[in-house]
């Protein structure tokens, strides 16, 4: 039995589908592949294929993770890549693979991602009123959000779910483009979605705004307090 | 070239990748090196369009011609319509994402009665004029087939031509005089005159009707005496030469049939009365289990399917179901594709079968008895004896099942209170049956549930004279029967019985119900087999508005000498035999299946005289 673990990127063509049929799209395409994936016992065999943190409907990705269980020790990472990718629709690409000898899965271990994105605004800005503006949001104690939980909406403080928040700024005739790059808290114990963050901030700003694109360009997991790549050999 | 959609409009509506396309084998081509651009349009939505057969074959058949780029596209739920059209989206297909009023042809499949609105309102959310006859140069040709094409009247205004039978062969003739005729600057009618000499070509506008004073059909008469008075449907001779697609579309979203339909056989030889599937799709054709395990094979390659189903109106009626089901569990063990074996009568072999083929509890298995007394049984001609029956259900709880679905129909031609309280009758004696399994057999906890639908008849079946029991009959009927069964084992479902109605109307609705289609699309009727948008008022005011009466075509009984709004299509079965079922079926008498002794019901005609 080998463990694998999967780097694969998730393109404007499939950004639409749902966490749950992702799953689907790979599970068939391994059977088309006829990769050596494990089963599970019992009545519903399951194949052996974790996903880390699913990625929002409409969202693109560089950055997605799955560990898959395979049962045949020869077969090469490269191999593995190349027969994975003839089977994979359009705008799925697998772009890394590496053998894993940690026990902890991807989804369980996931603890930030960067995500880059893309605002139209209406609201006049210069370099230096938006570099105030978020030096402001960020220096505040707390940044308090409704959020949606399974039991309702809650009010939650996401000041420390924030890591790091950049922006640029493109003219685009009487509109603004601002590109916000934002490394946020992401996984089971504290996840931030970036329409929170950007909502917040542009409520204090008091600008109307409009979502263009989100793409999540990173995703790390923790290691005795150290952000890391999942492919990095010290979690691997 | 196609159209753009903005990620706020997907975002908003549910289950977006319904409507982005780019699903495994689908094809893409270049419209560009493309002469012919067809549309196939399925009035539902995308889950259950993508669950269709025949749009799967005729898909990849088109799309194997050169000439041709076939594309898909289906009804777009609610809230995207209302998106779509908040943000002037045309109709578009899911391939290119093109509208499709810039199309060559756009095709409906017409799988039943009440997705007819939908139809109306695609062409028009499209801007494809609704009536055929405000199409002018430019404006593709809206073409449809399937079994409800059987009856064409009730769409004639609408669709400029049907295509009668099955489609494997037609599809291919009329898209090669299309060939010929585009581009030549002849007019529309000209190409429609072409293909009106194809056999099975239905073009309504080429054919009036005058009526009698009491509103029955006085004459059906062709414009020009060239045109064919009897409309024949086509068939496959040789099923294992048909086409049948080794790659079908892999959808992204859970469908409602996500798996590998193999179909084993067309046709059927039981002769139930009230099944029009029974006699529209006659005779009786296999496909060899050779060429079966042939495709299962390539199908599972090409799709990475986890299940296969058989598909047919009659799985154990398959002569060659053992070497076939021994060949797929054989190969598709290694693989771990699971078989599922839908419409099995249900025997020891079945059983057995069962328990090979499908790796999950034993929870339900489903009986159709569809009527509650031998009597009507025997009316109906369901094969079926209360015996049958219960031997079957005794097996089954022997072999450790817990669950049984009992299917019924009320309304069902010389129906009695009588036969209605059968039907509580033998869900008591199946519960017996259960209570009589020795405990160490059977599964704990016994279920029982008692499904009945409104009978609705049908075109081209020995009870298309007969008028439907009225909804207030129904409903005491059904109140009856809910009075009867007062077990906690048995569960009664029913449901309201005014979709059977509308249901009615079209399926032996002449060409004066169109304009009530249009007229209750106008008032916002669509997406009718859908209970939360079906709006039986809106409706009945429809007709009212149109001066149509609904009851003329429901509850009516039809004189054998009347002619009917379907007598010019030829379905292979002859009417004088359905005339003859017809008087059988009222004295109580049966026929015997096909296979037993063959009936003379014509359809052999159709096939050099040889069935099965």
């Amino acid at each position: 039995m080998v463990n694998i673990r999967v780097k694969f990127r998730r393109g404007e063509e499939v950004k639409f589908i749902s966490h749950l049929d992702l799953m689907k799209v790979f599970e068939r395409a391994i059977r088309r592949a006829r990769l050596p994936i494990a089963y599970s016992q019992g009545f519903n065999p399951h194949p052996g294929m974790v996903f880390g943190l699913p990625l929002s409907v409409g969202v693109t990705s560089e950055a997605e993770y799955g560990d898959f269980e395979i049962t045949d020790d020869s077969l090469s990472m490269n191999e593995f890549i190349e027969r994975l990718n003839e089977q994979l629709p359009q705008g799925l690409e697998v772009l890394a693979a590496k053998q894993r000898q940690t026990k902890q899965n991807i989804m369980a271990t996931i603890s930030a991602s960067e995500y880059v994105v893309m605002i139209g605004t209406g609201h006049e800005c210069t370099e230096k009123s938006l570099k105030a503006g978020i030096g402001k949001y960020l220096s505040q104690k707390e940044i308090i959000v409704k959020k949606k939980t399974k039991s309702g909406v809650k009010d939650t403080d996401i000041r420390n779910m924030i890591f790091d928040l950049d922006f640029g700024l493109q003219p685009c005739g009487t509109f603004n483009m601002i590109k916000l790059t934002m490394l946020v808290s992401a996984g089971s114990k504290a996840n931030l979605k970036p329409e929170l963050l950007v909502e917040s901030l542009f409520e204090m700003l008091g600008a109307g705004y409009e979502i263009d694109r989100i793409h999540r360009s990173k995703l790390y997991v923790k290691v005795q307090e150290e952000l890391l790549d999942p492919m990095d050999g010290k979690v691997l | 070239m196609g159209i753009k959609l903005s990620d706020g409009l997907l975002k908003s509506v549910e289950k977006p990748s319904r409507y982005t396309g780019n699903e495994w084998n689908s094809i893409i081509k270049d419209p560009k090196t493309i002469n012919i651009r067809f549309a196939f349009c399925f009035p539902d939505t995308y889950e259950i369009g993508m669950s269709h057969l025949g749009m799967k074959i005729l898909y990849h058949l088109l799309n194997e011609r050169q000439d041709c780029y076939c594309e898909r596209v289906f009804a777009p739920w609610t809230d995207m319509e209302s998106k779509m059209r908040e943000n002037n989206v045309p109709l578009y297909s899911l391939e290119s994402k093109d509208p499709i009023k810039d199309f060559d042809f756009v095709g409906f499949t017409l799988q039943y009665e009440m997705s007819f609105s939908n139809i109306v309102n695609m062409l028009d959310l499209a801007g494809v004029p609704i009536l055929a006859e405000e199409r002018n140069a430019g404006a593709p040709f809206v073409c449809a087939g399937g079994p409800c094409a059987y009856n064409p009247e009730p769409l004639a205004d609408i669709i400029d031509f049907f295509m009668m039978g099955e489609g494997e062969e037609i599809i291919n003739e009329v898209m090669d005089v299309y060939g010929g005729w585009k581009g030549t600057g002849k007019p529309r009618e000209a190409f429609l005159e072409e293909i009106a000499k194809i056999e099975g070509i239905y073009v309504p506008s080429f054919y009036e009707f005058t009526y009698n004073e009491d509103g029955t059909i006085k004459e059906f008469l062709p414009l020009k005496p060239h045109y064919p008075t009897r409309i024949r449907k086509r068939i496959i001779k040789d099923m294992d030469k048909a086409y049948f697609p080794d790659k079908i579309v892999v959808p992204y979203t859970d469908i409602v049939h996500d798996r590998i339909m193999l179909e084993i056989f067309r046709g059927c030889t039981r002769g139930c009365r009230f099944c029009q599937a029974g006699f529209i799709y006659r005779p009786v054709r296999e496909k060899s289990p050779e060429r079966l395990l042939e495709l299962a094979r390539k199908l599972e390659e090409s799709t990475g399917y986890e299940e296969i189903s058989l598909t047919s109106l009659s799985t154990s009626d398959y002569t060659g179901l053992e070497p076939l089901t021994t060949g797929l569990l054989e190969d598709m063990e290694e693989r771990k594709v699971n078989l599922s074996l839908p419409s099995l009568r249900i025997d020891s072999f079945s059983l057995d079968l069962m328990e090979k083929a499908q790796k999950v509890r034993k929870s339900g298995l489903t009986f159709a008895p569809e009527a509650g007394t031998q009597r009507l049984r025997d009316v109906i001609n369901k094969g079926v004896t209360e015996e049958d029956l219960l031997r079957a259900v005794s097996l089954a709880f022997n072999g450790g099942w817990n669950g049984v679905k009992l299917y019924f129909m009320l309304g069902l031609p010389s129906e009695t209170l009588e036969d209605v309280e059968g039907i509580a009758d033998l869900a008591y004696k199946v519960v017996d049956v259960y209570r009589n399994v020795p405990k160490e057999k059977k599964g704990k906890g016994l279920n029982v549930t008692v499904s009945t639908a409104t009978f609705v008849p049908k075109a081209f079946t020995p009870f298309q004279w007969e008028p439907q029991d009225s909804i207030g009959n129904v409903h005491e009927k059904q109140m009856h029967l809910k009075d009867k069964i007062r077990s906690r084992q048995i569960t009664y479902n029913y449901h309201e019985n005014k979709l059977s109605f509308m249901e009615a109307v079209f399926a032996r609705g002449d060409r004066r119900v169109c304009k009530v289609l249009v007229r209750a699309w106008q008032m916002g009727c669509k997406f009718d087999g859908w209970g939360e948008h079906y709006k039986y008022d809106v409706w009945m005011k429809a007709f009212e508005e149109c001066g149509v009466d609904p009851y003329f075509y429901v509850t009516r009984r039809r004189q054998y000498d009347e002619i009917l709004p379907w007598d010019h299509v030829d379905v292979g079965v002859s009417k004088q035999y359905l005339i003859n079922e017809s008087k059988k079926a009222l004295e109580g008498k049966i026929t015997p299946n096909c296979r037993v002794d063959c009936g003379g019901c014509g359809a052999a005609a159709l096939n050099n005289g040889v069935c099965g």
